[in-house]
Parts: structure tokens; sequence; C-alpha cells
């Protein structure tokens, strides 16, 4: 089947009514949480899965896009109003974005970054949709060694790419690895780390470990600041209208930022924060006004606007063709597939085509709506930031502990869930990053079955790793995204250490 | 020798892979496979290890701003540990008296220890909040949450 003929039949499903409703309920509740500060796409995604238990997977699934990238637009709007990203993509977002709202200008700040983020997502879905189908006919030749390398590459990537120290990374990602071990083996039946609990046989569900980690984690923060600045005090956002001058300002970072933030959501490891971060400083460095920048240029707000959503297009290519997730958010979109019974990866696009051009699809209604809702609708929308933080606390603590009881239905898990939390927040104490842990945990299962598929079939021998041209390829750049950020750091030390000689 | 944060985690981190690793070669052996069910647990005990040496060995001073996160005031590591305490015992409580009441009593009384005030909302929403899931979960979603002590 062409691409065209697919993506017709993803729009059958997109545009059917109930593929609208779907979109919308995704994107709204997406951009409500999203925009919640210190909440961001992993605990959305992870809380609206109990939702789409017994929907159809199509449907299902393009509610959860819809939700991944409307968290991600919402992001942008307390990062703008109150300078408190939700989410670590739009912290560069609050760099232009806040000063704009401190001189008055929050409407036509929020309608440059609506403006902004509907262009790059839009454009990026473009891109997807003619390299997600091309990349899986690649990767259909691909066995457990290239798999193996391949995943690897991704826990390299997003340990190496990570903010703070790349050794922090490494182990989180390990701890994930470990946490993934437990339960009984698939292949040979053994209890592992278990022991004895019944309750552990079936090894810890992901649920768990992203609300755990990343939700209560987040709570534990809330709770320090509850007696934050709130939206109260901020009456009036001011005109949402932008000049003609305003949109020449944005065209470039906006043409610009699409591309780039595309590629590096598509890379494994980086994702709408790095994207985010990298847009902003090529724009800066480009501008032929740089001391604009953090008072509130409209260029910088719309760079990094522009690149994180189209980043995060950009990571459902790996995410659909080959069915490794690049980060800890498209990891738990992976979760969120695999509760419904669809394994994403290069057989997709034939398996399920409603699936995969559903979901295409309905990224282009979901820009759209995020536009339309964004646009005039921001302000009454913008008013969620009032609800006060104690009441918003005890909510999302609720909607954590029923997620994970819905799919278990047992109190053991609950208690697993206490612990995750706990466990996160000592690693955001820490500075130990969580990405890496839950990126691990789901690739940890798949790694695990892919090492140990091409070693029985070669009989034992670790050769048979390195006997493809593109398993070798990817172990290799696996590797030097690993000793790359060591080299770097050595050579600022010892630059540190001859400037302070 | 233990000065630094670092040092101190890379030793738990160490004590824990230990741990991790005598459980992995006490894993029950299965004759006929040519990788059996230790292989990957061993490695991943001896990467935590070099990565724990690593990190006790790692110089590079921390920065202000995440010493500033650490320090957190004494009051505030008491009120998040009441909060995992009622999270705790909503937990204990939930099968047994049901998910409406429990749920209830937790957003009400939570809300109210983290200083909402407004009595008249927080009681509102402490009802009509789990009252929207409930429904929502055991007739929309055909999700049953524990019914408890009340009649629906």
């Amino acid at each position: 089947m062409g691409a065209l003929d697919g993506l017709m039949q993803g729009f059958q499903v997109a545009f059917s009514w109930e593929g609208i409703l779907f979109v919308l309920i995704g994107v709204v509740t997406g951009t409500l949480i999203g925009m919640m500060p210190g909440l961001g796409p992993i605990s959305a995604i992870a809380i609206m899965i109990p939702v789409t238990y017994g929907m159809n997977p199509s449907s299902a699934l393009v509610m959860m896009a819809g939700v991944y990238y409307g968290a991600v637009f919402g992001g942008s709007t307390s990062s703008i109003l109150l300078n408190a990203p939700g989410i670590s993509g739009t912290v560069a977002t609050s760099f232009d974005g806040y000063p704009m709202a401190q001189r008055g200008e929050a409407g036509k700040a929020l309608a440059v970054a609506a403006i902004s983020s509907f262009i790059g997502g839009t454009v990026s879905v473009v891109l997807l949709m003619l390299f997600a189908p091309a990349l899986a006919s690649v990767a259909i030749s691909f066995g457990p060694p290239e798999y193996f390398a391949l995943m690897f590459l991704g826990l390299t990537a997003i340990s190496s790419l990570s903010d703070g120290s790349t050794v922090k990374a490494l182990i989180s990602a390990t701890l994930g690895f470990m946490a993934a071990t437990i339960g009984i083996d698939a292949q040979t039946g053994t209890n592992r780390f278990t022991f004895g609990n019944p309750n552990l046989m079936e090894g810890i569900d992901f649920l768990v470990i992203a609300l755990g980690l990343f939700a209560l984690a987040e709570v534990c923060f809330l709770i320090l600041n509850r007696k934050d600045k709130s939206l109260s005090k901020q009456s009036d956002i001011g005109n949402l209208k932008l000049s003609r001058d305003d949109f020449k300002e944005m065209k470039g970072p906006m043409t610009r930022q699409s591309f780039l933030g595309f590629l590096l959501g598509v890379l494994p490891g980086a994702g709408a924060t790095i994207a985010s971060f990298i847009g902003y400083i090529t724009e800066k460095r480009i501008t032929k006004k740089p001391e604009e920048f953090g008072k509130g240029s409209i260029k910088g707000l719309s760079a990094p606007e522009t690149a994180n959503n189209a980043a995060t297009s950009g990571a459902f290519v790996p995410l659909l063709s080959l069915g490794i997730p690049g980060s800890g958010t498209t990891a738990v979109m992976l979760g969120a597939f695999l509760v419904m019974g669809i394994q994403p990866g290069p057989l997709l696009v034939q398996d399920r085509p409603d699936v995969f051009w559903g979901i295409i699809a309905s990224m282009y209604i979901g820009n759209v709506f995020l536009l339309i809702l964004n646009l005039p609708l921001i302000p009454y929308i913008a008013k969620i930031l009032k609800i006060s933080r104690p009441l918003l606390i005890s909510l999302v603590i609720i909607f954590s502990l029923i997620g994970v009881y819905s799919i278990s239905f047992s109190t053991f898990d609950l208690y697993l869930l206490l612990a995750f939390g706990l466990l996160g927040y000592l690693m955001r104490l820490f500075s130990f990053p969580a990405a890496p842990f839950i990126l691990a945990f789901i690739l940890g299962g798949m790694m695990e079955q892919a090492l140990r598929q091409a070693l029985t079939a070669s009989g034992g021998s670790l050769l048979v790793l390195v006997e493809d041209p593109i398993s070798v390829g990817l172990l290799a750049v696996s590797f030097l995204s690993f000793i790359v950020p060591f080299i770097r750091k050595k050579r600022e030390d010892n630059k540190q250490n001859q400037d302070a000689a | 020798m233990l000065k630094t944060m670092n040092r101190k985690i890379s030793v738990v981190l160490i004590l824990f892979s230990a741990g991790y690793l005598y459980l992995s070669y006490n894993l029950k052996e299965y004759p006929y496979v040519p990788v059996d069910s230790d292989l990957v647990p061993k490695a991943l005990g001896f990467v935590l290890i070099g990565l724990a040496v690593l990190l006790f060995f790692d110089k590079s001073s921390e920065e202000e701003g995440e010493k500033k996160k650490r320090t957190v005031p004494k009051k505030e590591i008491g009120v998040m540990a009441a909060v995992g305490g009622m999270i705790f015992i909503y937990i204990l409580l939930f099968e047994v008296i049901g998910f409406l009441l429990a749920t209830a009593l937790f957003i009400f009384f939570c809300s109210w220890f983290l200083g909402y005030d407004k009595w008249v909302s927080n009681v509102l929403v402490s009802l009509i909040f789990p009252s929207a899931l409930y429904y929502l979960f055991n007739y929309l979603l055909q999700i049953r949450l524990p019914q408890g002590i009340l009649p629906f």
C-alpha cells in the first residue's frame, strides 16, 4: 500500500466522529495537564492510560498521541504566565515568554507560542509521514543483534544527553534495567528477584514506575512549593493580536526550527527539551540582535516553541517504525501501545495501517484543534492555573493511585507506587535524572530478549553482535556517545586548571 | 572518606549491587539453554559497581543550585511524610471501606492539611470528584473499583 492510500485510510480513522472526538479529548486533557506546573507529558500519558481500557485501539492511541503533543503545547502557557514551566521542554520558552508577560504582553506571547507550536507541529507531521514508513521498510530486515544495538544506542544516548552528570544518568539507566529483571523470566521460567512474592512474579508494571517516578515525585515538589505564586494575582493577559512585523520576526525561526526540531526529535535520546534549547541557542547565534534574547524577544520565544513541538512528532518516527522509544516520554507512550495490545515496529504499517496512519492523520487535526483552542480560548483555559495547589496535590495523588489500581487490582502495587514515588523524589533531590530509568525499564525487557535470542542463535558467542555492519555501526555510535562527554569534561577541567594556573 | 554526597551515594550503590549480584549468582540454573537467565543480571550488577566507582571518584563539585535544592526545611519533610502517611492509610482502607468513602476522606483531609481553607468548595470537591470517577470507572469503563461498605 502506498503512503497516499495509507494516509487516506488514516484520515478515515481520524475524521470519523469517534476519531475527532478522541483527538479533541486528548488534546484538551493534554493541554490542561501539561499546563499544571510540574506535571509533564509522562504524567499526562500515564494518568490517561486507564481511561483507554476497552476502547478501540486506534481511537485510544489517537487520543494518547493527542495527550502527548497537547501536553507539550500546554506546558508553554505556565512557562509564559507563571515562569513555572510545566515540563522541561518548555523551560526555554520561559526565557523570553515570561519577560513578555511581565511587560503586559502575555496575550501576544501566548499567541506567538501557539502559532509557532502549530507550525512546528504541522511541518513535522509531514516529515513524519514521509520518514516513518521509509524507516520501517529498512528496519524490517533487522534481526535481534541489530535491535539490541539500536536499543543500546537509545540508552547511552539518553544518558549522555540528559542534563547533569552522565555517570548519574547511566546509574539511573542501570537501575531501571535492574527493575526490569524482576519477575518470571520469559525464556526459562526462572523466578528472578521475586523473594517468593506472587505479586512480583509478573514483574513490575510500567505504570507503577511511570506514575511513581514522575507524578508522585512531582507531587513532592508541589508540596514544597504549595504556597508559590499562582495566577490569581495576575489579572489581564492583554491583547492576543499580532502585527505584520511580529509575523516577519517569527518566520525565520519557525522555518528553521521546524526541521531542526524534527531531526533532533528523531534522534534517540534528544527529544523536546534538547530541541528547544538548541533551537533557542541557534536563533540567538544567527540573529542580528542577540541582546534582545532573554528580554522578551519574539524570535527567542518562537524558536523553542517551534522546536519542541516539531521534536514531539519527530519522536514518533522511531516509536512507530522501529518500536523503540528514544525518550522517557515515548517509552511511556510505548507502554500505552502495549496496553492496547499493539506492538509498534516495522510491521505496524502493514499489520495495523489504521493505527499507524490514524495517528499520523490525527496529528494534522490535533494541531489545528490546538491552534483553535489556544488562540481564542487561552484566557479562559489559563484560569485552571488558579486551582489551589493543595487541592491539585490531592487530586494528582488520587489519579495516580487509581491509575495503578485499575490495571492490577492489587493494593500491593499501590504500596510499590508509593515506594517508587519516594525513590523518584530522592533521585531528583540528588540530581539523578529519572527519564533514563523509565526508558531502561521499558527497553530492558526487550533488550534482554534480543540479546538472548541473538546469543541463542549463535550458541553463546558474543561475536554475533558485531557480525553485521548495521549493528557494528550502531554500537560504535553508542560507545562514542558514551565516551565523548567524558573527554569533553576532561578537556574543560584541564582548561579550567590552566586558567587557574 | 565519605566527605561528598557522591561518595555516600556511591557506597550505597555498591552495597546494593553486591546484594543484587549475590541474588543473581544464586538464581536457579536452567540447563537447556546456551544463555541462562542469570547472564543479564550479572552483567548489570558489575556495570553498576563500575559506575558507582566512577561516581566515587567524580571530582566535579555540585552546582550551587543542586545543593540548594537539597536543603529542604525540616518542617516540610514532616509535611511530606504526613502526606505519605495519609496515602498509606488510604491504601490500607481502600479495599475495606471502598473507593468512594476513602477517596472523599483523603481529598478532604489532605487538601485541608496542606492549607486549603475554603471549606465549602473542599467539601464539594471531595464529594463530586470521587463520585464522578466512580461512575466513570464502574459504569462507563467497566472497571470495578472497590465498593466497600456502601451499597453502590
